[in-house]
């Protein structure tokens, strides 16, 4: 009687086999990138409202958050998940755009509309966020950093710190207008941005549990387990322009200092 | 009931050949066709050579999530959780920043302090991480703080725990994940809890310090906040470190380990951020 093989037991040729065909199927596929953009400009929010300013040194000069724009690209197609800052506290909810190569639409409660005849393509801010991609559908400039959009007499118009995720991995399905509707923006709230702590999809299930017994490396022991404690958890988020600030502060994350040889420019 | 060395080059040879004409059939198909997983077929096509055998049950991401509940209350359980909002605000801050360099995007990040004086952290599945007063009282910056929050964000990104109990033999029993639910998922959780509290594996740990001085690095901290860490708990000795140092490898070979990644990767730079950790932390005087 022959003894059964396991997977775990592969001969080589199986493996080559294995990895060849991995390796083959591999650069069929275009690559996924995802990336944030926090944008600033120059001024300072004052009770509400934003008071503009001119300045050439934004290292010297108040600026002011004004955006947050997280991006899922995999050419030609794009997705820029907008979320607009109207008091300098809070950003709102994200608003959807999909592109392909440079054409856009956002995505409504209904369907699509093409950017050009949305109120958001009469957003300075908003069109300059969706004319980083070139024909092909490729992010055009740095993949992270800091840099500075100035205008033809050197005066700032944005600054934008990135951040890019490192092996982005998502559901091409948030890329294509014909998911595009209300419930494809709900889509969205799977894919959080780190910081953004919406919750996820699991609803709270705290209930009572019982006392659980628990290895340590000193021995069995009895635990009553805390659900409220992880519904606290859960419940609790220190906000995205708070964080922002505090890698800002810090000199970390987009804020960090740029290499020399990285190429950005600095602001 | 063993096979001749020649048998076992036939079996090997055809088995192979088999798999190479699957391989390249996956290979050749049109990108449209390729929607299942490759993974998938590779199983379907090695059942198909008739060798296969024990299939790891999937687990999806809601269900990571539930499992790490269950294990993330009973970390909360035998540690009470800080009530300390700014200190939990601080720990999150720091965490986000290490986790937003390579964020798993269908998970949510959460942090947490343990009101103990034991030394350790824990990570629950699907983004619960703990880390110990005992710890935070350790540390001297908030480098080293990045470095062990980025060693927890690793094990979850690598779902080491998950793999752990979708390897276990308790696992064999069930058919499908959508029957882990009531007592049976008490069960996995009391698995998971265990796995948590015992030890991962040496591996699982390197790994993970590997991700945590990439990610700290990456978000701009100091990349020896981890090694430092570490260090100091080698010369702490025994007592409050007991737990930790009883699960994970020596402390002399994770250090190794990461000053070797640092400089093969050319890991150097970054701040410590000395003094905004010691305020955080309440410690008024200078070091």
């Amino acid at each position: 009687m022959r003894p059964r093989r396991s997977v775990g037991r592969l001969p080589l040729p199986v493996l080559v086999a294995t990895l060849g065909a991995l390796a083959m199927a591999r650069p069929l596929a275009a690559q996924q990138s995802q990336w944030s953009d926090v944008i600033y400009v120059p001024g300072h929010w004052q009770a509400g409202r934003l008071v503009p300013a001119v300045t050439h040194d934004p290292a010297t000069d108040s600026m002011a958050l004004v955006m947050r724009v997280d991006y899922f690209s995999h050419p030609p197609r794009w997705r820029a998940e907008v979320r607009r800052s109207s008091d300098g506290q809070m950003f709102g909810d994200p608003t959807v755009i999909l592109g392909t190569g440079t054409s856009a639409v956002v995505v409504t409660a209904v369907g699509t509309t093409p950017l050009a005849q949305h109120a958001l393509g009469r957003d300075s801010l908003v069109r300059a966020a969706t004319l980083i991609f070139d024909a092909a559908g490729r992010r055009t400039g740095a993949v992270s950093g800091r840099f500075a959009d100035r205008a033809a007499d050197g005066s700032i118009l944005r600054i934008v710190f990135r951040r890019s995720v490192r092996g982005a991995s998502f559901d091409d399905k948030l890329l294509d207008p014909r998911n595009a509707s209300a419930g494809a923006q709900f889509l969205a709230s799977r894919l959080t941005a780190v910081g953004d702590q919406r919750s996820a999809s699991v609803v709270a299930t705290a209930g009572a549990r019982g006392v659980d017994q628990v290895q340590t490396p000193g021995g069995t022991i009895a635990i009553n387990p805390d659900t409220m404690a992880v519904v606290r958890m859960e419940h609790y988020a220190v906000g995205d322009l708070r964080l922002e600030d505090f890698m800002r502060l810090g000199g970390l994350g987009p804020y960090k200092p740029a290499p020399p040889d990285s190429g950005t420019a600095r602001p | 009931m063993n096979a001749t060395p020649r048998s076992r080059a036939r079996r090997a040879a055809g088995v192979g050949g088999l798999a190479l004409l699957v391989a390249l059939g996956l290979a050749a198909t049109p990108a449209a066709a390729r929607a299942q997983s490759i993974f998938d077929r590779l199983r379907h096509a090695a059942g198909s050579v008739g060798s296969v055998a024990r299939t790891l049950l999937p687990i999806s991401t809601d269900k990571e999530i539930e499992i790490g509940r269950g294990i993330a209350a009973t970390i909360a359980g035998r540690y009470p959780v800080s009530q300390d909002t700014a200190l939990t605000a601080y720990v999150n801050l720091v965490g986000l920043t290490v986790a937003g360099e390579d964020p798993r995007p269908d998970i949510v990040y959460r942090f947490a302090v343990l009101e103990t004086p034991t030394v350790n952290a824990f990570s629950a599945p699907g983004g619960y991480i703990f880390i110990t007063r005992g710890a935070l009282d350790l540390m001297e910056n908030e480098a080293e703080l990045a470095g062990v929050l980025a060693h927890e964000v690793g094990h979850v990104n690598k779902r080491h725990v998950i793999e752990q109990l979708r390897r276990s033999d308790f696992m064999q029993s069930v058919q499908d994940q959508t029957g882990i639910t009531g007592a049976k998922l008490q069960q996995v959780v009391g698995q998971g809890s265990n796995v948590l509290f015992t030890g991962l594996s040496r591996d699982n740990e390197l790994q993970a310090d590997s991700v945590g001085i990439e990610l700290a690095a990456s978000a701009g901290y100091d990349p020896g906040g981890l090694a430092a860490f570490i260090g100091r708990l080698a010369s702490h000795g025994e007592g409050i470190t007991r737990d930790l140092m009883a699960t994970h490898p020596p402390p002399a070979v994770r250090i190794q380990k990461l000053q070797d990644l640092a400089r093969r990767e050319h890991l150097t730079g970054g701040v410590l951020l000395t003094d905004r950790f010691r305020k955080a932390m309440g410690r008024t005087s200078s070091p």
